[in-house]
């Protein structure tokens, strides 16, 4: 995929404090994103306000949807025409976006779509949509879900997922929450020139000769520059690789096998995990997303009792990192999965440490991130 | 001079610039001073009924849990603020507020209480909207909070033009009457 340097035009370099949505707003626009289109709702209304005026200071379009149906599909459509296109919203519109992001797996368009979770109806903290962002949408694909903690990731992964959607060719979902999107933080912007951008490849063949889902078993397709002849039919139905629609099981099983593929056959490239006071822990915290924050507090309130504890956070939650977490039950006694709801993630912890050490549930649905304190006391009380 | 973590709550009523505030407070740190700061603020049904606050931790080093249990600071600017956030104040925690809005104060241990009539400076310097102005000045000069030199080009670069002055002079008239009444720490 060709690799460039961020538009030092696009990016705010220095230090500031700022609101997390704001912070993945300057992600987004330092990565080059162009569209947006977007429906409010709390607690993601910050996003689309600085990216209508973020947009058109760098020649971008902004676009308030009718509802979030239309902001997906409109983010689609300028995503197959070539923009990097962005959308977001909160918890209760993300269920509305469910059809448009199956769309979007199967026509092999990179959205990002940032879902900063709510609960309660509110401005209250969740990670309870961490299983919808995986599976909400019908059919087989494969999801690429990244995790920021602080409002520096959110404005660091936001580039991450661009990048990961263009080279994919998949929708990435930012997985967002209240804690750090309505949060002021310190934000690094480091010079343009120390930015890397993934920009997607584009065919090199002629109109005739182009397929426009031929590709590599786990491979994606290059893409066609539109307007240009390159005349191609974007469907949801089964299609094979000329980009007709075709109804043959067999067509419909090597259009899945690749659309799956390209994520799994791929995944040690894709996921990224952060190993904090691991390497003499007996006993891991596995968490991701704002919950890593008190987890490694309370990682180091258990060293001061002789516990030897450590984090494994996950920078992404889809794929799994599965080979991470192996390592890190291979090395302890126990693993402890730390989430800000009713215990879902998990399960995947369970799957993949099976056989190999236990897995205990600390688990949290108040709309309340975990205080340091709670994590140590929900350890201590395990491991009397 | 507070010692770094400076965890602070600021609580009041919805209008007096409660959140502003800690926002001037967080950016001079950062900004200015190169340091770490994580800014919360009550969202939701639980700050409806006229009750505002603002977390704030402000560190020499980057900062885990967003949210301390204890802190080393309350500036309460409501009696019922007040009220629902001085237990969460630690007992060698400062507490700084206006005696004119917080009129009865419970038995509650602190290590330093400090009365500051930010409202009523406020309102001599012609608009009592300045009032969280004047409690910036006095957090600055008496505890050392932020540089003075920080607080005053923060607050000129995150107020709107049309009261910067008014602002700028509760800033001074804050830490005038830190000064006056030899209010400090040390």
């Amino acid at each position: 995929m060709p690799i460039v340097q961020a538009d030092p035009k696009r990016v705010e370099s220095g230090i500031h404090f700022t609101l997390g949505n704001y912070a993945l707003v300057e992600g987004a626009i330092t990565a080059g994103c162009d569209f947006f289109g977007g429906y409010p709702i709390t607690p993601a209304n910050e996003i689309s306000e600085m990216m209508s005026k973020r947009l058109p200071q760098v020649g971008g379009k902004f676009m308030q949807g009718e509802d979030e149906l239309c902001s997906i599909y409109a983010c689609a459509g300028a995503a197959l025409a070539g923009a990097k296109a962005m959308t977001a919203t909160a918890s209760a519109g993300f269920n509305y976006m469910q059809e448009g992001l199956g769309y979007c797996y199967t026509v092999e368009a990179p959205v990002v779509i940032a879902n900063v979770q709510r609960c309660r109806g509110e401005n209250y903290a969740s990670q309870a949509d961490v299983m919808q962002m995986r599976w909400g949408a019908s059919g087989d694909y494969e999801a690429i879900v990244v995790c920021p903690a602080s409002v520096q990731e959110l404005y660091d992964y936001t580039i991450w997922a661009f990048n990961l959607a263009q080279e994919y060719r998949n929708p990435v979902i930012i997985m967002s929450e209240t804690t750090i999107a309505l949060m002021r933080e310190r934000l690094d912007i480091p010079p343009a020139a120390q930015i890397s951008l993934t920009n997607r490849r584009y065919t090199t063949l002629s109109p005739e000769e182009y397929m426009p889902f031929a590709a590599a078993p786990y491979g994606c397709p290059d893409a066609a520059p539109l307007g240009k002849g390159y005349h191609t039919i974007y469907s949801l139905n089964p299609h094979n690789e000329a980009g007709g629609i075709d109804w043959d099981p067999q067509e419909f099983d090597r259009l899945y096998r690749r659309i799956t593929g390209k994520i799994r056959e791929n995944s040690d490239q894709i996921c990224r995990t952060e190993r904090i006071m691991l390497d003499d822990a007996e006993y891991a915290l596995v968490a991701y997303g704002s919950e890593t924050r008190p987890a490694v507090e309370a990682a180091q309130m258990l060293r001061e009792d002789g516990i030897k504890a450590g984090v494994l956070k996950l920078c992404n939650v889809w794929p799994v990192p599965e080979r991470q977490i192996r390592e890190a039950a291979r090395e302890v006694r126990k693993l402890f999965a730390v989430e800000m709801n009713i215990g879902k993630y998990a399960g995947e912890i369970e799957r993949v440490a099976s056989g190999i050490c236990g897995v205990s549930r600390i688990t949290k649905n108040l709309g309340l991130i975990h205080t340091p304190t709670e994590i140590y006391q929900a350890v201590k009380e395990d491991l009397k | 001079m507070m010692k770094d973590p400076q965890r602070i709550t600021l609580c009041g009523m919805g209008g007096q610039g409660i959140i502003l505030s800690a926002v001037i407070l967080g950016t001079a740190a950062v900004t200015r001073g190169k340091k770490y700061a994580v800014q919360t603020q009550s969202y939701g049904s639980e700050a409806r009924g006229g009750q505002c606050q603002a977390e704030l931790i402000i560190d020499s080093k980057p900062i885990n849990s967003p949210v301390a249990q204890q802190k080393d600071l309350l500036l309460a600017m409501f009696q019922e603020a007040y009220e629902k956030y001085i237990d969460t104040l630690a007992p060698d925690g400062i507490l700084v507020y206006d005696p004119d809005l917080v009129t009865s104060l419970i038995d509650h241990p602190c290590a330093h209480s400090f009365a500051v009539p930010a409202t009523q400076i406020a309102v001599d310097l012609g608009n009592r909207m300045a009032a969280n102005m004047v409690m910036l000045g006095f957090l600055s000069e008496a505890l050392g909070m932020v540089s003075h030199e920080a607080l005053v080009e923060t607050v000129r670069e995150n107020v709107s033009s049309r009261f910067v002055d008014l602002n700028l002079k509760a800033v001074a008239a804050g830490a005038a009457y830190a000064k006056e009444h030899s209010l400090t720490l040390s």
